[in-house]
């Protein structure tokens, strides 16, 4: 983890001043303009050098003051109005540049620009989004998925005044992106184990620091999408806790305004090319021709144009009304289902051809389809299971009592 | 809030509140059970207190001169109460096949009475099925020699077919479709009503022997395919209507019912399925008030998005008012309960202009998949 220092400063370009004297059209075409002289350039094959391609694009970015459209420009970031926030993800997505690594800008940002010390603010989230470190999420343990406020990974204060720390052991899992983290932002126990979500203190420990172990954990497609951490004896410096002890998990669910929201046009317009694709091949195929594929093709053809419209709800309700409304509590599943149904279908269409994977010339398309059934299992699971979010909605949005028999929320 | 986003709130609120006041559900029930298909006082009042019949006729015609976002708006509304009345015959498909027209005499002759409230309507397209097909036209017309028309054929499924004092019908003329009005109690023209599942939605069966009509003059086809649009997304409105209302019916009575000492929407089950209506019902209303604004834009897209707004609404509604009765466990089975009419109008609005599977070949044709 980078030690404290001198807060960068977008060097040129600065939206801020641009801000309010282009139009929209204007700030478009501007970021356009960047993401394509500036762009990333060819993305490399091997996986390590495809790390360091992707964090010298964001640092780039950064640098140029184009990273973290929601986020204040005290912490480097844009602080665009949400309108200008559609646009930008809009043109993020037109241009096709590699995504963040790690979890750390959706999840832990937010919070520390909430929650953090100015100090936190200014190390923390700049470093985040320049990709100089890679933040990663360590909530999940073995015991604790769903039921999170159950966690155990104990910290126990030690020392005092300026070394004051807290020693930190249990494990973490399913840590995604965990074998790439310079820091990982956890919840661990300070309360007593019965105290459950008032006994939970929000750390950012080090991934280098002496007593962390991760391991990366093979996943069902053979890939490594997540680690496990092991914490042992590790020594966290206090300055290191975003709020107060035994009060993290208030700060869970902190998002910043609706930057979530502003994406949602672009997951529509990715599945849009996404089926796009399996309709061109399903049309070379000459699959077209029988009718229960036909007819199952427009039934996801009518899904996708209904995200946009589910979208474009959410946007103008946020622009209107200054909330987003019962649509985007619910939007999510079906982007989850959709997922999943679209890939099983096509390798369901393709027939045996299907069942070959990447590791065969043979394969179809890199046997992108196969893949992609067996990698969106994971979309009904990781971020809260769709069993859960069910919950959520039934007692947040519908007002349903909440189960008696469950722990208070 | 935008101005149009204001304006559009406030025209549901007025419209919901005055059904509240006279066709609440209770009301449908009312009308329904004493054999009527609509309260005819208040179809009065809703004309003359409100306009509502008037608000997608333009205003050389008597109407308010607004369209398809606002005229959805009215049916969401309108399908929460399941209301009882000629209204979609009526206001969604005969003035707006003469709203497309282009035969300036007879929207004259025809839409100040529906926007008044004094004039009730339909249209009759397919002869055996129902949609607003123009290719499944059978009937056909010939000159009377006076400069009038006499049709011979006849139409199942015409919705307020025997009320409506005109029967807007589709007919060939030497293989051309055309349109014709025919009045109610026209001479050679037989109406019974069919016994079907919908009893807040009246059907009929129509024969005509040599009935005289009036020929609408104009580009049939062009209109049917229009109104067809128009009717598959304000069907989809009002069934995100009933659905959004038979969510709510579900969720209140899984708040106040208990079992095994708990109330009964504590339990998972009965969330979950509330919370996957919920997406039916949010992506169901999205659907039509999108397909809305693109046909009022007369966008490229509208057709394919109407056809996709019918494709997910039917569905959704007969899932939410299934939902619906399983959550009211027996009482939900009774007759005395409200429940069944949802489900009624939900099946039978699933099926009635085309089935889900038909729009959905619709959208496969026109995505070129
Ligand atoms: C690809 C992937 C990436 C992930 N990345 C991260 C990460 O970066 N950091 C991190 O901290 N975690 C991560 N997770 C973990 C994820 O958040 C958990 O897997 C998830 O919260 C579920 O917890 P669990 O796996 O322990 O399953 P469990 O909670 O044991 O759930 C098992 C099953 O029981 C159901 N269930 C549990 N409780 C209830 C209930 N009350 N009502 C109904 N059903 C219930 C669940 O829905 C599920 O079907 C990731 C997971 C995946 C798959």
């Amino acid at each position: 983890m980078t030690t404290i220092q001198h807060p960068v400063h977008p060097s040129v370009d600065d939206p801020s001043h641009a801000l309010h004297a282009e139009s929209d059209e204007e700030f478009r075409l501007r970021l356009r303009a960047f993401l394509t002289s500036g762009g990333p350039g060819p993305r490399p094959r091997d996986p390590r050098e495809r790390v360091a391609w992707t964090k010298a694009w964001h640092r780039n970015l950064y640098d140029a003051g184009y990273a973290g459209p929601s986020f204040p420009q005290e912490v480097g970031g844009m602080d665009l109005p949400f309108g200008r926030q559609v646009i930008y993800q809009e043109e993020i997505a037109r241009a096709k540049v590699p995504g963040a690594l790690g979890t750390g800008l959706g999840i832990v940002a937010p919070t520390i620009i909430r929650y953090g010390t100015e100090v936190q603010k200014q190390t923390w989230v700049r470093a985040m989004l320049r990709h100089d470190e890679v933040w990663c999420q360590g909530y999940s343990e073995p015991g604790a998925g769903s039921d999170l406020p159950s966690l155990r990974t104990t910290a126990r204060r030690e020392g005092s005044g300026e070394d004051e720390v807290y020693v930190v052991n249990g494990q973490k899992v399913w840590t995604s992106s965990g074998i790439l983290a310079d820091t990982l932002f956890c919840l661990v126990r300070t309360g007593s184990q019965e105290s459950r979500q008032k006994g939970i203190t929000y750390l950012i420990i080090d991934a280098k620091a002496p007593g962390v172990t991760i391991r990366p954990l093979k996943d069902l497609n053979g890939g490594t999408i997540f680690a496990e951490v092991f914490l042992d004896d590790v020594r966290v410096p206090v300055a290191n806790r975003i709020g107060e002890e035994n009060s993290g998990w208030a700060l869970v669910r902190t998002s910043l305004g609706h930057e979530r929201a502003a994406g949602s046009m672009n997951q529509a317009a990715r599945y849009r090319r996404v089926l796009d694709e399996l309709i061109q091949l399903a049309q070379e195929r000459g699959l077209t021709s029988d009718p229960l594929i036909r007819d199952q093709l427009a039934d996801f053809d009518i899904r996708v144009r209904l995200m946009r419209f589910n979208a474009e709800r959410i946007i103008a309700g946020i622009l209107e009304r200054g909330e987003p409304g019962p649509t985007s509590s619910v939007s999510r599943l079906m982007l989850t289902t959709f997922e999943q149904e679209l890939h099983e279908f096509a390798v369901d269409m393709l027939g045996p051809d299907g069942l070959v994977t990447k590791a065969s010339d043979a394969a179809v398309q890199r046997a992108r389809w196969l893949s992609g059934f067996l990698t969106s299992r994971a979309a009904t699971i990781g971020a809260g299971t769709a069993e859960i979010q069910r919950n959520t909605i039934a007692e947040q949005v519908l007002r349903l009592p909440h189960d008696p028999a469950m722990p208070p929320r | 809030m935008s101005g149009q986003a204001e304006e559009l709130q406030e025209l549901r609120e007025v419209t919901r509140r005055f059904l509240a006041d006279k066709a609440s559900i209770s009301d449908t029930r009312r009308v329904v059970e004493s054999g009527r298909s609509c309260d005819e006082a208040v179809w009065k009042q809703m004309a003359e207190q409100i306009g509502l019949q008037g608000i997608a006729v333009p205003e050389q015609f008597g109407g308010a001169g607004m369209g398809p976002v606002e005229l959805g708006v009215v049916c969401e509304e309108l399908g929460r109460t399941l209301y009882a009345g000629p209204f979609f015959a009526t206001v969604v498909m005969a003035a707006q096949a003469l709203v497309a027209a282009d035969d300036v005499e007879a929207a004259e002759r025809w839409l100040p009475g529906i926007v008044e409230g004094a004039l009730t309507g339909t249209l009759a397209v397919a002869d055996l099925t129902g949609e607003i097909d123009p290719e499944k036209v059978l009937t056909t017309a010939e000159p009377d020699g006076e400069g009038g028309w006499r049709l011979t054929g006849s139409k199942r499924f015409v919705v307020d077919g025997c009320s409506a004092d005109l029967i807007l019908a589709a007919a060939l003329v030497e293989g051309e479709v055309g349109l014709f009005g025919i009045d109610g109690d026209a001479a050679g023209l037989t109406r019974e009503p069919l016994a079907q599942l919908d009893p807040t939605r009246a059907l009929a069966v129509l024969t005509f022997e040599a009935t005289p009509a009036q020929r609408v003059a104009t580009d049939a086809a062009a209109v049917l395919g229009r109104v067809r649009d128009l009717v598959s997304a304000h069907l989809a409105a009002e069934q995100a209507g009933g659905a959004a209302a038979a969510l709510e019916m579900a969720v209140e009575y899984a708040k106040v019912r208990e079992q095994f000492g708990r109330p009964i929407g504590s339990f998972q089950a009965i969330k979950h399925m509330c919370a996957d209506r919920l997406l039916d019902v949010e992506s169901a209303r999205n659907a039509a008030s999108a397909a809305a604004a693109l046909l009022a834009d007369h966008d490229p897209e509208a057709s394919l998005t109407a056809s996709a707004a019918a494709a997910w609404a039917g569905p959704a509604f007969t899932r939410v008012a299934k939902d619906n009765i399983q959550i009211h466990g027996g009482i939900g089975f009774t007759w005395e309960h409200d429940a069944h009419y949802f489900l009624k109008r939900a099946k039978s609005s699933e099926v009635l202009f085309g089935s889900p599977a038909h729009h959905r070949a619709r959208v496969a044709d026109l995505a070129g998949i």
